[in-house]
C-alpha cells in the first residue's frame, strides 16, 4: 500500500510540477508581449 | 501559428476532457477493477505505469518523425513540435521508470536490475535528456534546430529496442499485450484502455500548448533579430 501511494504521490507530483513549469513560462511571456505592446504605444 | 489554428483551438478542449478522462479513470481504477489475487491492491501502479510508458514512447516517435519532417522542410513549426515531445516524452518515461521501481520492489524484491526492458528504458531516458540539453547548448538557433534533428532521428534507433526488449530477450518484466490472451481480466483491459485513452488526450493537450508556447517565444525572439 505503500509503494501504491509513493506512486500515485511520483506521478501526480511530476504532471504538476510540469504543467507549473509550463505556466511560469507562459507568465513570463506574456508579461514580455505587455511590455512589448507599451514599448510600441509609446513610439 | 495564428490564434485561430487548429492546434490553438483544440488546446481547451483537450485540457477539460484530458481532465475529465483522467477523473473517469480514477473510478475504473479504484472502483470498476478488481482487485489482483497475487500482487493485491498494489497491481493498481500498473494502470499509472502503462499508460505512461506508451504515450512516452509515442512522443518519442512524434520526435522522430517531426525532427524527420524537419530535415526535409525547414519549417521551424517541425522543431518546436520536436521539442515538446521530447520533454512530454521525457517526463512520461521518467515517470513509468519511477513506478516501474516501486512495482520492482513489491514485486520482485529489488529496486532495481539490469533487465533489457528496464535498462533499454534508461538508456533511451538519458538520450533524451541529452536531447534537450543540446537544445539549450547551441546559441545558433539554425545550428540547433539542423543538429537537434538529426539527433531526433537517430535517437529512435532506441525506441523499438524498449518496446521489443521483453519480446526478443529473457526479460523478467512482462510483455503485457504480447502474451497469449493478454493476460488481464476483460474489467482490468478496460481499465487499461480507459487509462491510456485518458493519458493520450492529456498527452495531445500538453504537447499543443506547449507548441504553441514555443511559437509566441520564437516569434518575441525573431523581433529583436535583424
Amino acid at each position: 500500500m505503500t509503494y501504491l501511494i509513493f506512486g500515485n504521490i511520483a506521478v501526480w507530483t511530476g504532471i504538476g510540477g510540469y504543467l507549473f513549469y509550463l505556466a511560469t513560462v507562459q507568465k513570463k511571456l506574456d508579461l514580455r508581449v505587455r511590455q512589448l505592446e507599451v514599448s510600441a504605444d509609446e513610439q | 501559428m495564428s490564434d485561430n489554428s487548429i492546434i490553438t483551438r483544440s488546446i481547451p478542449a483537450l485540457a477539460i476532457t484530458g481532465a475529465v478522462g483522467l477523473v473517469v479513470a480514477q473510478y475504473f481504477i479504484w472502483v470498476y477493477a478488481p482487485v489482483e489475487a497475487t500482487m493485491g491492491i498494489l497491481q493498481k501502479i500498473f494502470y499509472f505505469h502503462l499508460p505512461l510508458a506508451w504515450w512516452g514512447l509515442i512522443s518519442f516517435f512524434v520526435v522522430f518523425c517531426s525532427s524527420l519532417v524537419f530535415l526535409i522542410s525547414k519549417n521551424p513549426f517541425m522543431d518546436r513540435l520536436s521539442q515538446s515531445a521530447a520533454e512530454v516524452g521525457l517526463l512520461f518515461s521518467g515517470l513509468a521508470l519511477a513506478t516501474g521501481t516501486l512495482w520492482a520492489r513489491a514485486a520482485w524484491n529489488i529496486w532495481w536490475t539490469w533487465d533489457p526492458r528496464l535498462s533499454t528504458t534508461l538508456v533511451m531516458w538519458f538520450i533524451y535528456a541529452g536531447y534537450l540539453v543540446l537544445r539549450q547548448s547551441i546559441d545558433n538557433p539554425h545550428k540547433m534546430r539542423a543538429v537537434c534533428a538529426v539527433l531526433g532521428v537517430v535517437a529512435f534507433l532506441n525506441v523499438p529496442l524498449v518496446f521489443l526488449s521483453a519480446r526478443m530477450w529473457r526479460s523478467i518484466h512482462p510483455a503485457v499485450f504480447g502474451s497469449r490472451g493478454g493476460g488481464l481480466e476483460p474489467e482490468m483491459m478496460t481499465t487499461v484502455l480507459v487509462c491510456i485513452a485518458a493519458w493520450g488526450i492529456l498527452t495531445a493537450g500538453i504537447l499543443f500548448y506547449r507548441v504553441r508556447q514555443l511559437d509566441l517565444k520564437d516569434r518575441i525572439r525573431n523581433l529583436f533579430i535583424f
